[in-house]
């Protein structure tokens, strides 16, 4: 556990860190998309501008896929191109590629598609409130307890809704693709989280057409949160046909304004949440929940995240009487995908807020309500997973102190008597399962491989990205502090398909806890079964044994069993906890919320490089607390959002102060870090406005446009 | 598209009564160049301004600040002459857009693009800011005011181009001030609502953006407050209704911007 700067500190900040537009061949050319400007409808006829040779383009339609046209996922109905029907409006239709970008992009514009239209779903209440909408898996977990009558408990039953969240990368989806034809090895460079899900496309895509496909990252990767991870196989794929087609190298970058419309978001979210809450021991006694996302026009992965939504829904709370649904529902929207969280948000957006709503009826101070209910050693999760820790209310206590929240919560109820504009605190817990949901890595099977080299250093290959979170740093420190070894002379070397073996992808927090923790694990073997003190001088004293090579697999703990079919057992093996305040003032002359501070404490276990941690944590937070102040990306009636200028993040003179803490870090295991902080911060800053106002509003973001609409129905 | 480059003021005259058409004059770049790209300017010829000395600078009369059109928002914050004789207008500044765009944007640009939500104008109006027009041979200086007649329409004459704005050196002095923009965030941002006052014991001097098709001073309000001691808010309800006609679009509310007017303004009133 000790500061190390990041790697790639340096040559990001002299410009000298190559991105994937940084990258050119001899002989390129340009990819672009002719995509659905409409949201359903039947093709009938693409014309070509005839001011145009059509000859100059090289095009690809799904007549020109040698494989299969449809995308690996977890749930297989993605097409890669369009073929008769388009299902949402941003569906790529052809694939195109030119020498001259600018000429491309005339072309593009200027090509006409006659299409019949179809009856769409576009709205997200419209889609989520039709049951007739509903597709995939409904996912159930039941956890039945007798708990006799209800007549004498307080009933609470609401709704909360979340929005569409944009990821916001910086770099753009972007893929440079090749094809050897002696070979018949097809090449991608490309900004990526998963480089092995995008061989995956690149094998479907070509069927038996190629003999190999390898895939490699771009230097840099410029963020992802999610939008790396299943999209890049959609660009990839036609990318690379276009560069089987002509023969050439081809590079496709997004604009901006496309790869906002068409790429994939954050699942719009309605959660029904119904409560039995007895009024004097204050224990929750029934709890049932339904779980609803806008999937989009395909499930692609939303399965999974359906999945990981309905095991976060009942938070950090022991339940007698359980039962929650999830279900996907469909809408002519593009899929929405993966993004850090990872349908936890959404869940703990609705269970948070709706702990302060039972407290406000009860009331009673929401601390009190989270005390009491607060899962601990001897409660159980909803699928019956034990609890083994008090790290939860240990998250709980630390926040209320270093908040001073108890003072500060008696102190604004004075305040706000006497003053306009007003004071709220909030609070809100997290918790976020670290890796892969319930058997995920068991047949993931990840691998990973060390090479020492003749000189010592030690070269880590595996397929996780570093996109900026500081991945390749932090995997290299638990490699060189492990041995003792100068981190200077350790490196994780840019994945490639064809270098490293598939440890699986760059997502599900799992990067440090499952890669980092089998790299420690392997290099403390090597230690042991070459019996060194020093590498460095056992290397020296050894020049004829290297480089040598050395791997191992990912060991399932065979104790930590979970049944997919009933949702029983052990959904994750380890938890990362949080708690969180959040402090605002809200002046009623402009209904405008003003976030003042946030506190947060985490139980990550170990912290391999506090900066990194920290600096993992203050990104989340600031993301989740965008996405509930002010991020939304479509309104009724004014459709769905173009660029930057009108899906207004939090600036730096939004964000609040931020004050973080991490407990618990002796636990030997670094646990999951990079989507913890994205999931808690929302509710506690609604219930923040709640405190200050005395008025609950179930839906984010609270722009001042619903809180005046709620306060004038009110 | 056809790009000039004219050496100095004279040749852009020259430039610009050779063009029949309609034709844009490119200074800081920060909305022509977005309207290009959304493809709301195709065609048209461009004529680059930025780098005329003449157009350029902040300076002082006995009575007056003159700056130059083609002066940056970052030239205005670090301007010892603004921040000694308008401390108010420096002031308000402060938040506009961000450092990247402070230092393109001219108060020039802000003003010919007409924007509804122009942040600059709503303050310059309530300052009696008068608009320095320049053409080949002749300059004339009209009221900001009367500048504006409509959506993107002005009061310009033929090959007439925005030489500066000219603000007296005692628009401010002796008044109470008032300025609050309202946008999706604290800074970066479009306003929503926007609204500057000036009073004194006398009179009244308001102005709002992103209310109408054009950013105005709201006189009728302005004379009724005059014109009493105990305004009422029904009264300034039902003014406030005659004289300004928000709408709802993809940023805001028309309701939610009314009401925050009328919010900002009772605010104003008694500050």
């Amino acid at each position: 556990m000790k500061k190390v700067r990041k790697f790639d500190a340096v040559p990001k900040l002299n410009g000298s860190y190559k991105f994937l537009d940084d990258y050119t061949r001899p002989n390129l050319l340009y990819g672009g998309f002719l995509y659905a400007k409409f949201h359903h409808g039947k093709l009938k006829q693409i014309k070509f501008p005839k001011k145009f040779s059509k000859d100059e383009f090289t095009i690809v339609s799904y007549k020109d896929i040698l494989g299969e046209n449809i995308v690996p996922e977890p749930e297989n109905d993605q097409p890669f191109l369009v073929e008769q029907e388009v299902m949402h409006y941003g569906q790529i239709i052809l694939g195109i590629a030119h020498p001259n970008k600018k000429k491309l992009k005339q072309f593009i514009d200027n090509i006409e598609v006659e299409y019949e239209e179809m009856p769409a779903i576009t709205d997200i209440e419209e889609c989520l409130s039709d049951e007739n909408n509903v597709f995939g898996r409904v996912l159930e977990i039941k956890h039945p307890a007798e708990i006799g009558n209800t007549s004498h408990l307080i009933h609470t039953k609401r709704i909360y809704r979340t929005p569409h969240q944009e990821q916001a990368y910086l770099e753009t989806q972007a893929m440079l693709a090749e094809y050897d034809k002696e070979k018949k090895e097809i090449f991608v460079l490309g900004t990526m989280q998963c480089p092995f899900f995008v061989k995956s496309a690149l094998d479907a895509i070509f069927g038996d057409t190629i003999h190999n496909s390898v895939v490699e990252t771009s230097e840099g990767i410029g963020g992802g949160f999610g939008g790396k991870e299943d999209f890049p196989n959609i660009i990839a794929g036609i990318t690379a046909l276009l560069a089987y087609k002509s023969g050439r190298p081809v590079k496709t970058v997004l604009d901006r304004e496309d790869d906002i419309q068409i790429t994939t978001k954050r699942h719009p979210s309605r959660v029904e949440v119904e409560s039995y809450t007895d009024p004097i021991t204050h224990k929750i006694r029934k709890l049932n929940i339904d779980y609803r996302l806008d999937a989009g026009a395909f499930q692609t992965l939303s399965p999974v995240v359906l999945s990981r939504g309905v095991l976060h829904a009942s938070s950090g709370y022991a339940v007698e009487d359980c039962y929650i649904k999830g279900r996907l529902f469909r809408s002519n929207t593009p899929s929405n995908g993966a993004f850090r969280g990872f349908g936890a948000p959404q869940a703990l957006f609705a269970i948070e807020s709706h702990i302060d709503n039972v407290a406000a009826q009860l009331g009673i101070d929401p601390y009190t309500l989270r005390k009491k209910n607060i899962l601990k050693i001897g409660k159980e999760f909803p699928t019956s997973q034990p609890i083994i820790e008090n790290h939860l209310e240990d998250c709980l206590e630390k926040v209320i102190e270093i908040s001073d929240y108890h003072e500060k919560y008696r102190e604004y109820k004075q305040w706000n008597l006497e003053h306009k504009v007003k004071k709220g605190i909030g609070l809100s817990l997290g918790l976020h399962g670290g890796g892969y949901t319930g058997n995920g890595e068991k047949i993931l099977n990840s691998k990973i491989k060390l090479v020492i080299e003749k000189n010592a250093d030690i070269n880590i290959y595996v397929a996780n990205t570093d996109m900026g979170q500081g991945a390749h740093t932090t995997l290299a420190q638990m490699v060189d502090e492990a041995i003792e070894h100068p981190h200077n002379k350790t490196r994780v070397v840019i994945p490639n398909t064809n270098k490293a073996p598939n440890s699986g992808p760059t997502v599900a927090s799992r990067t440090i806890y499952i890669v980092g923790n089998m790299l420690r694990n392997l290099i403390k073997e090597v230690k042991k079964e070459l019996g060194f003190d020093n590498l460095e001088t056992y290397v020296k004293a050894h020049q004829a044994d290297f480089p040598r090579e050395f791997r191992s697999l990912f060991k399932p703990d065979p104790q930590a069993i979970f049944d997919d079919e009933t949702y029983k057992g052990v959904a994750y093996k380890d938890y990362s906890w949080a708690a969180c305040v959040v402090e605002i003032t809200y002046d009623p002359t402009t209904y405008e919320i003003n976030l003042e501070k946030c506190w947060n404490v985490l139980d990550i276990g170990e912290t391999v490089n506090p900066e990194i941690a920290r600096g993992q944590v203050e990104g989340g937070v600031v993301q989740a607390l965008g996405w509930g102040l002010s991020e939304f990306f479509y309104k009724k009636g004014f459709g769905r959002k173009q660029g930057f200028t009108d899906y207004t993040m939090l600036t730096s003179r939004d964000i609040p102060e931020l004050n973080i803490e991490f407990i618990h870090t002796d636990n030997p295991i670094p646990k999951g870090l990079g989507e913890i902080p994205m999931d808690y911060p929302a509710p506690a800053l609604r219930n923040a406005f709640l405190n200050a106002t005395g008025v609950g509003i179930d839906e984010i973001p609270l722009t001042p446009e619903k809180i005046f609409a709620n306060l004038e129905e009110k | 598209m056809k790009f000039y480059k004219p050496k100095n003021l004279t040749e852009l005259f020259q430039i610009s009564e050779k063009i029949a058409g309609k034709k844009y004059f490119l200074a800081g770049g920060t909305d022509i160049n977005v309207q290009i790209k959304k493809k709301m300017i195709t065609d048209e010829p461009i004529i680059y301004i930025n780098h005329l000395e003449e157009l350029q600078g902040i300076r002082e009369t006995d009575e007056s600040i003159i700056i130059g059109s083609l002066c940056s928002y970052q030239e205005l914050l670090n301007s010892p002459l603004i921040a000694k004789y308008l401390p108010f207008f420096r002031a308000s500044l402060v938040n506009f857009a961000s450092p990247l765009l402070q230092t393109m944007a001219t108060i020039g640009g802000n003003i010919a693009n007409g924007s509804p939500t122009a942040d600059v104008t709503p303050l310059l109006l309530v300052l009696d800011a008068q608009i320095i027009l320049m053409a080949k041979s002749k300059m004339r200086h009209i009221p900001l005011r009367d500048f504006f007649t409509g959506y993107k329409q002005f009061n310009l004459k033929k090959n007439e181009i925005i030489g500066g704005v000219q603000i007296t050196k005692n628009a401010e002095t002796g008044y109470k001030t008032f300025y609050k923009k309202v946008g999706s965030r604290k800074a970066l941002t479009i306003a929503k609502v926007a609204l500057a006052g000036l009073k004194n014991s006398e009179e009244y001097k308001l102005a709002v953006g992103s209310l109408n098709e054009y950013p105005r001073r709201l006189s009728k309000i302005e004379e009724y407050l005059a014109s009493t001691n105990t305004p009422e808010s029904v009264k300034l309800e039902e003014l406030l209704k005659q004289e300004i006609t928000p709408i709802s679009d993809m940023r805001s509310d028309k309701d939610y911007r009314f009401q925050v007017c009328l919010n900002l303004l009772l605010e104003f009133i008694q500050i």
